[in-house]
């Protein structure tokens, strides 16, 4: 185990250095000059020059690569004008548009992009493994025929129009709950969730059904195994080869694929984020892009890579924990 | 059925389409006397109390006052910033006008207006209670310099004397000379040109006042010391969510503009558009004490107020002065050729073009550069009337005049940004109507930031393009100054004279109106210039916005300005 996490940190970190290294080098190519989108439409050839210089970006690209990554090892302290601000390492620079430390930025939206990824999660799993195994057990009846329909009308609707039905029911016409707007958890728990319901409902409701078709398939194929086969043959009861054996094989995919969608919604669940107010990562990537905030673009991408690396490794763990024949190396 | 969300709502904000963008984060959307709604809303009246929400789309972002880009000193940051000159509170036409704020009046004029002095009131305090000095009114303005806080309008780099080099205060203590305050209350400003018009330039974030002391530089916009009614207790993500509460230090008695009826105003940014409008449209619970300022009805709405008057007596209808229209550049063949120019603008379809930008209720047809408003100096004309829907027949004759008989085959570069001014919707329907004259159109669609560094290089400008323009303060001077002044042609991407028109007979005419301080006669000089100048087809005028935006229930007192076309957030009560 120890070696394997040593073998994973260490793949993780190149994986993440070869990231932003990429992004160094492609951020060129794209239009726009972000020292042109910080100065304003109307400013001047030598304004535009006196923004760059300020922004770093007089340097050669591999120069201000070296830069990051000094700044990541050793930290940094830039000026704000009337004095000195100290970024300590692990330092990932500074927005060119706003002076703000990316570190900052990142820290102060991660909170809630991480409530809304992992609850949803949560939620998704819960309704659509649940949904998977009473369709995949109940297989022809009409619960199984009403889930899968629930599902796949949930995974048919776009996210922005199930969550612009969602406001719509929930919070103008009953008005069971407020319209969101984020309370981060460490100031109220239960205004956290309340307000997270919807969000989080929403995006669950996209992902379910495909987790709903997975378990029932999967399950079914661990059914009809030669294994299964056999308890049956021993006399073992058939609630308990489903909870006891059947299960546990049957879930191994789902994990897997919780864990590769986990780490795409830390920074893709744009639409969600903007429809229910929430300040997270995927709309601070959208508007940092815009503007060709690179610093912080390259931030958000590396808090991105690493949840989804994070994620892989513990779903690789659960696999093996799930099912035995797997080895971690 | 619930509304869709939009894609595009136009929102004044869009970076890098107009000048004055930036500046009106705070919102732009007003009514003339046509007002909807806001009439009757400002029938009851209004008490102090309570708190307002406003809930936006775009965030309120970068609150340095240097650093902001505003139209009459912005709708939130006013709470804030006072500044020299203000705009006036007052709907319609009347908020056109700037009126003093800080200072005693709006400036005197010597030398030829190229020098301009200020006196401040008495008894003018920050919120810490500190007296307000010119002193850091010449502050501010020299910040605004600085490459650290990059965003501010570009005037005073172009009209303070010996300012073009200048890198603010942090990086050059000494400051500009070109600005001298001979005592705390006297400010006199030295410009290299006659300009008329300095009075409305001083209602910008960058004549407020900040104090050197209480500088912390890039960080400022996190905890400004306000002048104005209200102070920031909370600024969270850059301008995601502000909390403005009382100023105790600020006096009604030295400030006629700001009502300041809540106690506490609440701006929310970072909302989707067509939440935006239910919440508003639904008024549950807060909601009912909510306003935007930046965005518009949605088609669920705009259907919805038709049959439903309750709805409808709370839209706020503005106008903002704002032109979209095709631009040409001449120096790029057929464009070089007057009758092309006027062949596409007679066939183009306003009414198509309207549609694909929300339909008749947010746009009015557009024939005059300027905008339909007295203060700009509107003149009506239509050098090549088209109606509504154009006038093929007429364009193919032009065309065969030109010597293009069967026709020809044109590029149209547009931005690729869907529901953008300049999108894709927009340029299908000119290609749509520029077939029927015999006009090949292909469309040259580019990504946003590629798209505005292709149309203002000189080096790259297309020869047909669609284009925006939004005023910096509600006169001639700043519309057709950037887009028609030969000595505005700039080289190395911020050109937006796309005609590269150079013509002395207009830089002279602009130049004598600069010198006018009397805005109503500079006015009807700038209506004439228009009107010469649209003779040339250098522009196809297609529309003018309108905002047409929800308030709440129980908002009371909805001043909507011509200078911002949105409901003015000083003078809103929630009581």
């Amino acid at each position: 185990m120890t070696r394997f996490l040593l073998r994973r940190s260490v793949q993780a970190l190149f994986v993440l250095l070869a990231l932003a290294a990429v992004l160094y080098a492609v951020f060129y190519l794209a239009p726009g000059d972000p020292a042109r989108l910080a100065c304003g439409p109307k400013c001047s050839v030598a304004q535009v020059q006196q923004v760059r210089t300020q922004m770093g970006l007089d340097d050669p690209v591999y120069a201000q690569f070296w830069h990051f990554l000094r700044g990541i090892v050793a930290g940094h302290t830039y000026s704000t004008g009337t004095g000195a601000l100290h970024c300590p390492a692990p330092c990932l620079g500074q927005s060119y548009r706003t002076g703000e430390l990316v570190t900052s930025i990142v820290g102060e939206k991660l909170p809630a992009t991480a409530s809304l990824a992992l609850g949803a999660m949560v939620l998704w799993l819960i309704i659509g493994v649940g949904t998977g195994l009473v369709s995949a057990l109940r297989r022809g009846g009409i619960v199984e025929r009403l889930l899968t329909a629930f599902t796949l009308v949930g995974v048919a609707t776009p996210v922005f129009i199930t969550g612009i039905l969602l406001l719509l029911v929930f919070c103008a016409w009953l008005q069971w709950l407020p319209y969101p707007s984020y309370v981060p958890l460490t100031d109220d728990p239960q205004q956290w969730a309340w307000n997270l319901l919807l969000p989080w409902l929403a995006l669950a409701l996209v992902e379910a059904a495909k987790y709903a078709r997975l378990t029932r398939s999967s399950l079914l194929e661990t059914l009809a195994e030669d294994h299964i086969r056999t308890f049956r043959a021993y006399g073992v009861g058939e609630r308990a080869i489903v909870r006891r054996h059947a299960l546990r094989g049957a879930l191994a995919p789902v994990i897997a694929l919780s864990a590769l969608d986990l780490g795409t919604i830390f920074g893709g669940a744009l639409l969600t984020e903007t429809l229910f107010g929430i300040p997270g990562l995927g709309q601070q990537l959208v508007q940092s892009v815009q503007l060709k905030d690179l610093p912080v673009i390259v931030g958000i991408v590396l808090v991105m890579g690493l949840a989804v690396v994070v994620a892989n490794a513990l779903a690789d763990v659960l696999y093996a924990l799930a099912d035995r024949r797997v080895v971690l190396r | 059925m619930p509304h869709l969300p939009l894609v595009s709502h136009r929102t004044s904000t869009r970076i890098g389409v107009i000048v004055v963008g930036l500046a009106l984060a705070g919102g732009t959307a007003a009514c003339g006397p046509k007002s909807g709604g806001g009439a009757k809303a400002a029938d009851a009246s209004p008490h102090r109390g309570g708190t307002l929400y406003v809930l936006n789309n775009q965030a309120q972002e970068d609150f340095d006052p240097a650093r902001l880009y505003t139209s009459g000193g912005g709708n939130v940051p006013s709470l804030v910033y006072r500044t020299l000159t203000t705009r006036n509170r007052a709907d319609g036409a009347a908020g056109s006008k700037v009126v003093p704020d800080l200072a005693t009046d709006t400036g005197e004029p010597s030398q030829n207006a190229t020098v301009w002095t200020y006196h401040l009131k008495d008894g003018l305090t920050y919120e810490d209670g500190t007296p307000i000095t010119t002193a850091d009114i010449k502050y501010d303005i020299e910040r605004s310099f600085a490459p650290e806080l990059s965003g501010g309008a570009p005037y005073l780099r172009d009209w303070l004397v010996g300012a073009a080099g200048y890198q603010g205060p942090y990086k050059d203590p000494k400051g500009l000379s070109a600005i001298q305050t001979p005592d705390a209350k006297t400010i006199v400003f030295h410009l290299n040109k006659p300009e008329g018009e300095f009075p409305l330039l001083a209602t910008q974030t960058s004549f407020a006042p900040v104090p050197k002391a209480k500088d912390t530089g890039v960080n400022y916009a996190e905890h400004p010391v306000s002048s104005g009614p209200y102070r920031v207790v909370k600024n969270e993500n850059n301008g995601e969510h502000l909390v403005l509460v009382r100023n105790p230090h600020w006096s009604a008695a030295t400030d006629s503009q700001r009502k300041a009826y809540p106690d506490t105003i609440d701006v929310q940014s970072g909302l989707d558009q067509a939440v935006i409008d239910q919440r508003l449209s639904a008024g549950v619970g807060k909601d009912a004490d909510a306003v935007t300022t930046d965005t518009n009805l949605g088609p669920a709405e705009l259907a919805k107020i038709t049959g439903d008057k309750n709805l409808a007596s709370r839209v706020g209808t503005g106008h903002f002065g704002y032109t979209d229209y095709i631009a040409f550049n001449p120096k790029v063949k057929p464009f070089d050729n007057i009758k092309v120019r006027e062949a596409i603008a007679y066939a183009v379809n306003r009414t198509t073009v309207i549609n694909a930008q929300g339909g008749s209720s947010l746009n009015e047809p557009a024939t005059t550069f300027l905008p339909p408003q007295a203060s700009f100096g509107y003149t009506p004309y239509d050098p090549f009337p088209a109606g509504a829907t154009g006038n093929p027949a007429k364009a193919k004759e032009l065309l065969k005049e030109a010597g293009y008989p069967n026709g020809l085959t044109v590029s149209l570069t547009h931005d690729v940004t869907k529901g953008d001014e300049q999108g894709p919707e927009v340029a299908t329907a000119i290609q749509e109507a520029l077939k029927l004259a015999g006009i090949t159109v292909k469309l040259d669609g580019q990504e946003h930031n590629a798209f505005s560094d292709k149309v203002h290089d000189l080096k790259t400008e297309p020869g047909f393009f669609l284009a925006g323009w939004g005023a910096d303060w509600p006169s001639g001077g700043p519309f057709l100054g950037p887009i028609f002044d030969g000595r505005q042609i700039v080289s190395g991407g911020s050109n937006f004279n796309n005609a590269q028109l150079d013509d002395p007979a207009v830089n002279n005419e602009i130049d004598a109106i600069n010198k006018i301080t009397d805005l109503k006669a500079a006015a009807v000089r700038w209506g004439a210039l228009d009107k010469k100048i649209g003779e040339q087809a250098l522009t196809v005028p297609l529309y003018h916005p309108v905002y047409k935006r929800l308030f709440g229930k129980n908002i009371r007192n909805v001043v909507i300005s011509d200078w911002t076309g949105v409901l003015d957030i000083s003078q809103v009560a929630v009581k």
